[in-house]
């Protein structure tokens, strides 16, 4: 009774530009972590070995320290590992397998499956079929081979392989390895670990993605999960179990903000977001000199609660009502200005006019409270 | 604001108190010469307001050489319907006091109340100075000034725009230029003055650049490292492939198989070598086999050539022997022919001897004859001569004399001519009988006389008559004729003629005379050349030559045969032909002989030689050596054809095996081995070395480095974002702010340019004088001229800079602020006709305005309409009351 976690497309070495350096680091500290976690898990569950399908460098060149810090996060599951090169850690004639290596930073109980073909796990009942990727773009299926490799039959035939299943995943995918859908079929494999979609996902009854075990975009595709797979004995259905794994939930909004309650739906929603969060939210509509007030408030709160937050407000018009503008007692020629600014928001300018015009109103109140106090 | 009353004291020249008083509302002329103190007068009214009290920077003010002096000025006006009163004083007393209506003030407060009453500001430190001046610094003009207005509407800028705000009503918003102010910090903070991005602005612009240079850097690194990460796999597959293929391999066997053909061909070539060589040697033999054949076989055609020689040399000896028989009968009939033609010249010789002796004879006989008939002529003749030299020896005379006789008569003929002609002429015909004697000679019958000397006639019976013949020339021809007549009896008796013609005829006879002489001479010269003598001696030898020939004619035998037959020279031809013809006979003989014997020889010597042969060609052993070379050579001949024979099929196959092509062979796979090996180790060498970079390169970790940058580009990016948004929006605000605000300010301007129009409509009518943003004036246009007052003459800036400064004045007071215009001598520059219009002008402005009017030039001034006052005159009234 076989039982082996199938993880994948760990993109260890990839860096999150679009944050600020801290929570970076941060996110790429939590892959780190994961893999511990996979670890834990794998120990936990009793599996016999732990498959990665592919891409478990984000890039061939990745610092040493990295290299050297996935192999050590491995270090609590003492089973066996067998990791594929995927199309970003392809199999090349120098690759970061051949590093790693030569690094000795690989240790004994990792597989790394830099050919195609069998590797015989005997003590553990696993025959896995790999199919690295060994091009910089491979437009062939490389599982096609799987039919043709006979396995002892008392082992349980896995497929290892990392693509896109034709006809089923959308075209947006970023690896062009064609994978045929019923190839744990063809093959007669028991099951097919695959990885390069990030998110988890079943084909059929004996092949799954499993996904990446920490979520790295927006993306909303079930990410941050690792599979625990159960296979009875050779061609017994196998039993698959979702475990999570991921740190941050990855939240992109796109919220358009029409009347005052908008705002206040908005700002509840945001609060109820666990910590470890990371936001991204792009507003459209307009808003009150008031609300804008409120809003930056919020999001001042926001950004020391999460992970990361960061407010795309190009889209949102800055409306100041007429009880907003009285309030700032503008008069003469400044109050010719406000309402030029006002008008000028859907100009080619709305940027810079609304800019502006938070910048005048700030002005303004200071002044006002200067003078009140 | 009216001014009342001035006083001064302790005050430059001022030292006693001096009041100027009594002050018009209006306009107000105050004149006194230079150094009178109507500049101390100005200057003490700016020290009053403008000088802080505790200044000590007012030591101009000192009376000269008085440091104990206090300066002060007294000051009456009124203002917003008060009065002032205002006392201050410097230096040693320093104090300021101010009395509004009944209120007090001192000192500071003092200073205070007048510079917002004025709109001035204090120094803050030191003497003051024209940017504290404010509106008074516009109205009061010093001396020299009035032209420059700019900088005085700078400094009187705000109080200008505040009484302008006052006026149009229009707020310019409360603390706008505040906002404004703080929205320029900010833009500052982004931007330097010039609009170009300053700070953390312009910092990340740079940083940007920087991330990116870096990025791209590390691109072209990663491409680099990817280019020989894929070099690296096709190497290795291409190494490995080689490895296992070692095509080398093949080409050795290609080369080895080449080798051995090569050899193959090159032990043909050497039988080949070999072969050629023997062949050699077979043909040289063959060549030396044949020489001697030839040579035998020559012997029997060399016996052949004698025989026939020795034929030959037969034939031409019997030849020459027929011929002996005819050549001998030939000399003998040539002998006798010679012996016939020397008798016949013999012959001959002998007639021809005759027959000449007989002519000689007939000549000489001839020649005498001749000669004997000459000697008789030649006597004859001798005789003549003879006598022709008689006559001419007695007829001798001299031609010469003969001709000068001749020519002294024609002389005398021609003297008596004339004598006759002058003389005088007597003519006479006498009766016969009748004889008349004149001079003595005696006349008788008819007759005529020239007389040319005094004659006398005598006629007897009668007496005598004397005749003297006249004219002068008389005398003359008298004595020439008697000189001729002398000259000629002298001539005749010299030649010995009585007369003339006696003399002619003696000429005539003398060389009738010579003429016979010299024919005679002529004829006897024919007969004998020589003489007579010698002609009788020829004679006598032609005798003697006769005889002798006679005789030897006789003594010669007389020739046989009949005479004149034969000539001696035919004789003689016939001879010499006979005996050319012999001794060609005898030639011909003797070369008959000589050819016989030659040919004899000739005959002998072939039939020797022949002999010699004949017996050679018979010996038997010749024959034998003819027929074993004969043998040999068929021999060798035929070794010879099938030698070549061979050599030309080995030749063949050697040329079909194409050696030089198989070394090509060897050489190529040669080459190609250690190219296949060679490309190999390189291929070795280059994996090794590509292996060894991309170790070093990969623990750079080049794309985690790339992707940390473009994590770092991106932040920056974002934060560059930012601040350009807040860059783009602080801009827009800026600019609409400024814009709002310059809108206002040029609604402001319309009063001013009302009063600015005002003037200028007296000064320059048709001409414009535009107010700029800062209420300074500026474009100015008059018909076609169009330009800012700067560029105008000094002239016409002091005068539009006076009209400026009523127009603010006007603008002032509208908007019930104070004003005072005080004019230190202005207008000197101003031609009459302007200072026409400016009096006007100023007549005008001093309805609403007070104007003090300071002048050293009272008579420019003299029609303003004002009393003018004399500061001389009362320094004078003050320094003397009463």
């Amino acid at each position: 009774m076989p039982k082996f976690l199938h993880t994948a497309d760990w993109q260890m070495g990839r860096a999150f530009s679009r944050f600020e350096t801290e929570d970076g680091a941060a996110l790429v500290e939590a892959r780190f972590e994961a893999i511990e976690k996979i670890a834990r898990l794998a120990n936990e569950h009793q599996c016999d070995a732990v498959l990665v399908a592919g891409d478990v460098f984000d890039a061939q060149t990745v610092a040493d320290r990295t290299i050297r810090r996935v192999f050590n996060a491995t270090g609590a599951f003492r089973g066996p590992w067998v990791m594929l090169p995927g199309n970003h850690d392809a199999a090349l004639a120098e690759s970061v397998w051949t590093r790693a290596q030569r690094l000795g930073a690989v240790p004994d109980n990792v597989h790394a499956a830099l050919e195609p073909g069998v590797i015989n796990l005997e003590p553990q009942g696993l025959a896995i079929l790999c199919a690295p990727l060994t091009q910089r773009n491979t437009y062939s299926d490389l599982t096609e081979a799987f039919s043709t490799w006979e396995t002892p039959e008392r082992l349980i035939r896995v497929g290892l392989a990392h693509g896109s299943v034709q006809g089923v995943l959308s075209d947006d995918i970023d690896s062009a390895n064609p994978i045929s859908p019923n190839r744990a079929e063809a093959a007669r494999l028991d099951y097919l670990a695959l990885g390069d979609w990030h998110g988890t996902r079943q084909i059929d009854g004996r092949t799954w993605y499993s996904g990446t075990p920490e979520p790295e975009r927006f993306r909303n595709n079930s990410a941050g999960y690792a599979l625990i797979v159960d296979v009875p004995g050779p061609g017994a259905l196998p039993q698959v179990t979702p475990l999570e794994t991921g740190r941050y939930q990855w939240h992109q909004w796109r919220e358009t903000l029409t009347v005052e309650s908008d705002l206040d739906q908005l700002l509840e929603r945001l609060g109820e977001l666990p910590e470890p969060s990371v936001v991204d939210l792009r507003l459209e509509g307009a808003i009150t000199l008031a609300g804008e007030e409120r809003l930056t408030n919020a999001l001042s709160v926001a950004e020391a609660r999460f992970r990361s937050i960061q407010c795309d407000r190009s889209g949102l018009q800055l409306a100041p009502t007429d009880d907003d503008v009285a309030a700032l007692k503008a008069d003469g020629y400044v109050g010719e200005v406000i309402e030029h600014l006002r008008s000028h928001q859907q100009d080619d300018d709305a940027e810079a006019a609304r800019d502006a015009l938070a910048i005048l109103a700030g002005l303004l109140k200071d002044r006002k409270q200067e003078t009140s106090e | 604001m009216k001014l009342r009353r001035l006083q001064v004291e302790q005050l430059r020249q001022f030292r006693q108190p001096f009041v100027l008083d009594s002050l018009e509302p209006g306009l107000n002329l105050i004149h006194g010469p230079n150094e009178s103190g109507k500049s101390t007068l100005v200057r003490a009214i700016r020290a009053a307001f403008f000088e802080r009290y505790r200044t000590s920077s007012v030591d101009d003010l000192r009376p000269w050489g008085d440091s104990a002096a206090a300066p002060t000025i007294t000051l009456d006006f009124e203002a917003r319907s008060q009065s002032w009163h205002l006392v201050k004083s410097f230096l040693q007393r320093k104090r300021c006091d101010l009395t509004i209506d009944s209120a007090s003030y001192s000192e500071d407060e003092a200073e205070e109340k007048l510079a917002e009453l004025l709109g001035f500001q204090f120094s803050a430190k030191g003497v003051s100075k024209p940017e504290h001046w404010g509106v008074p610094g516009l109205l009061w003009v010093e001396q020299g000034t009035g032209q420059n207005i700019e900088q005085a509407v700078e400094h009187a800028g705000d109080h200008l725009k505040s009484a302008l705000n006052s006026l149009v009503g229009e707020v310019a918003s409360t603390g706008g230029d505040e906002l404004i102010d703080q929205v320029r910090t900010r833009w500052r903070e982004l931007f330097t003055p010039t609009g170009k991005p300053r700070g953390d602005y312009q910092k990340l612009e740079r940083e940007r650049e920087e991330h990116q240079q870096a990025i791209d850097e590390l691109q072209a690194r990663i491409r680099k490292y990817q280019e020989q990460v894929d070099r690296l796999g096709k190497l290795k597959q291409d190494h490995e492939r080689i490895q296992h293929e070692r095509p080398w391999e093949e080409a050795e066997r290609q080369l080895e198989h080449a080798r051995e053909r090569f050899r193959q061909v090159e032990k043909l070539e050497q039988q080949q070598a070999q072969e050629k060589e023997t062949l050699a040697h077979l043909q040289s033999n063959r060549q030396l086999l044949r020489q001697n054949q030839e040579q035998l076989q020559s012997l029997s055609r060399k016996l052949d050539v004698r025989t026939a020689e020795l034929e030959k040399a037969r034939r031409e000896l019997e030849q020459t022997e027929a011929r002996s028989a005819s050549v001998a009968s030939n000399i003998e009939a040539a002998k006798a022919a010679y012996e016939a033609a020397a008798r016949q010249v013999e012959q001959a010789r002998l007639q021809e001897t005759w027959s000449r002796l007989e002519q000689d004879i007939r000549r000489l006989e001839q020649h005498n004859q001749t000669l004997t008939e000459n000697l008789k002529s030649a006597q004859q003749y001798q005789q003549a001569l003879e006598q022709a030299r008689e006559q001419a020896r007695e007829n001798r005379i001299d031609a010469a004399a003969v001709k000068a006789l001749k020519n002294t008569e024609h002389q005398w003929n021609e003297e008596s001519i004339r004598s006759q002609a002058i003389a005088t002429r007597l003519t006479w015909q006498l009766e016969p009988g009748a004889r008349l004697a004149l001079n003595d000679e005696a006349v008788e019958g008819e007759g005529e006389r020239q007389l040319l000397e005094s004659s006398r006639l005598v006629i007897p019976g009668v007496g005598t008559l004397g005749i003297t013949p006249g004219g002068e020339d008389l005398a003359s021809t008298r004595r020439k004729l008697a000189a001729l007549r002398q000259t000629l009896a002298e001539q005749m008796q010299a030649l010995g003629v009585e007369s003339v013609q006696q003399a002619e005829q003696r000429v005539a006879a003398h060389e009738s005379a010579e003429r016979t002489l010299q024919h005679t001479l002529e004829l006897l010269k024919s007969v004998a050349p020589v003489g007579i003598e010698q002609l009788l001696a020829d004679q006598k030898e032609a005798e003697s030559r006769l005889r002798k020939a006679k005789t030897e004619l006789q003594s010669r035998r007389a020739p046989e045969g009949p005479a004149g037959v034969t000539d001696v020279a035919s004789a003689e031809a016939g001879r010499a032909k006979a005996e050319a013809r012999l001794a060609e006979a005898e030639a011909e003989e003797r070369k008959h002989q000589t050819e016989l014997l030659t040919r004899r020889q000739s005959r002998d010597s072939a039939n020797s030689e022949w002999q010699q042969l004949q017996n050679e060609v018979q010996n038997p052993e010749h024959q034998k050596q003819l027929r074993k070379l004969a043998t040999e050579l068929a021999d060798i001949d035929r070794k010879q054809g099938s030698l070549e024979a061979g050599l030309q099929a080995r030749e063949q196959e050697i040329q079909q095996a194409h050696p030089t092509i198989l070394k090509q062979d060897i050489d190529r796979y040669q080459r190609s081995i250690s190219n296949l090996r060679q490309a190999q180790e390189d291929r070795q060498r280059e994996l090794r070395d590509i292996q060894v970079r991309l170790e070093a390169w990969g623990a750079e970790g080049l794309e985690e480095q790339f992707n940390e940058k473009a994590a770092d580009l991106e932040q920056c990016n974002r934060r560059y974002q930012e601040l350009h948004r807040r860059a783009r929006a602080l801009d827009l605000l800026l600019s609409l702010l400024t814009d709002k605000r310059q809108a206002l300010t040029r609604r402001l301007q319309a009063p001013l340019q009302k009063h600015l129009d005002h003037y200028l409509s007296l000064l320059f009518p048709q001409a414009t004088l535009e107010v700029d943003e800062h209420l300074r004036p500026g474009t100015f246009t008059r018909g076609a001229e169009l330009g800012q007052i700067a560029e105008l003459s000094f002239g016409a800036r002091e005068q539009m800079g006076l009209i400026s400064r009523l127009a603010y004045a006007d603008l002032l007071r509208e908007a019930g602020r104070p004003t005072l215009v005080i004019l230190d001598d202005t207008l000197v520059h101003s031609d009459t006709d302007r200072l026409e219009d400016m009096k006007r002008i100023l007549f005008d402005a001093a309805n609403r305005h007070q104007i003090l009017l300071f002048t050293c030039h009272p008579e420019k001034w003299s029609d303003l309409g004002v009393v003018p006052r004399d500061i001389q005159v009362m320094k004078e009234r003050l320094e003397n009351p009463g």
